[in-house]
């Protein structure tokens, strides 16, 4: 666990030092007062400082994984988190059964909830921007797999009917996996029109 | 539910002990009275209130589960 010793004026300012240097919030730092300060006679002599020592309670993968269990048991849903950080990027992963109700209609629920816990972490840590991945039972890997297929099936339609093919409004992330699908593509181009959060891709084929 | 608001909105605040959920039940719906520290208004309703959406989609799937209709309101 991380943990400093600050010595200052007072506790106060100690304190405000220490939390500065850790980039933590308040709350989440447990704090020590190794000694008081003491003004001294006349305030010139033997004035001496005062001395903290600030330890940070939960890091962000561990206070993402409490968030997450304590958001399950609130729900009475039963399952397992599990955090792994890399590139800057902590994953959260819930396994467990019957977690539809935490994906939602089309991962709403999901992402709600993803987007949550990046606002929380970036409050809790002042200079970190860790950007968190939340997926419940490999739903984003399996709607990534079915949006592939979708936008090969919309792309032929695109090209068999000479027509645009606009699809449903979807999120940034969605949006990209069309786009990077059909990128290669020689028949159709994407483009994305409307604004958030009904932005939605448009398949247009190409004349050759 | 009305924990599960009283947690999420604790996390996101300066003030959690300022924090106030308040259950109003009515025949077939619930109402979650939200309050906190008015320094902290803007924390839990976010730009364009992206946050107290996300808030609430999230109540709404833990009410879909017990078979209820629940508003989140925020008071001032």
């Amino acid at each position: 666990m991380r943990s400093i010793e600050i010595t200052a004026k007072s506790v106060e300012e100690a304190l405000q030092e220490g939390i500065g240097q850790l980039g933590v919030r308040k709350n989440n730092v447990k704090v020590e007062v190794l000694s008081e300060a003491s003004a001294g006679l006349f305030k010139i002599i033997s004035q001496k400082p005062a001395r903290v020592r600030l330890t940070v309670l939960k890091e962000p993968a561990v206070l993402l994984k409490s968030f997450l269990e304590e958001i399950l048991q609130l729900m009475g849903l039963e399952g397992e988190v599990a955090v792994k950080e890399a590139e800057g990027l902590l994953y959260a992963e819930i396994y467990g059964r019957n977690l539809g109700i935490l994906i939602g209609k089309r991962g709403n629920t999901l992402n709600a909830l993803q987007y949550l816990c990046n606002v929380i972490l970036s409050r809790n840590f002042y200079d970190q921007k860790r950007r968190v991945l939340l997926d419940v039972e490999h739903y984003r890997v399996r709607r990534e797999k079915s949006l592939e297929q979708l936008a090969a099936n919309m792309a032929s339609k695109a090209r068999r009917t000479n027509k645009e093919v606009v699809l449903e409004p979807m999120s940034p992330q969605e949006r990209r996996i069309i786009h990077l699908a059909l990128k290669n593509n020689k028949d159709v181009d994407t483009y994305s029109k409307g604004e958030e959060p009904y932005r939605k891709v448009v398949i247009v084929p190409r004349q050759n | 539910m009305k924990e599960i608001v009283e947690f999420i909105a604790k996390a996101l605040v300066d003030y959690p002990e300022q924090v106030d959920v308040r259950l109003v039940e009515g025949e077939r719906s619930v109402i979650l009275e939200l309050r906190v520290a008015p320094e902290d208004m803007g924390k839990i309703i976010g730009k364009q209130g992206r946050i107290a959406k996300a808030i609430r989609t999230v109540v709404n799937a833990a009410a879909v589960k017990e078979n209820k209709r629940v508003m989140v309101e925020i008071i001032e």
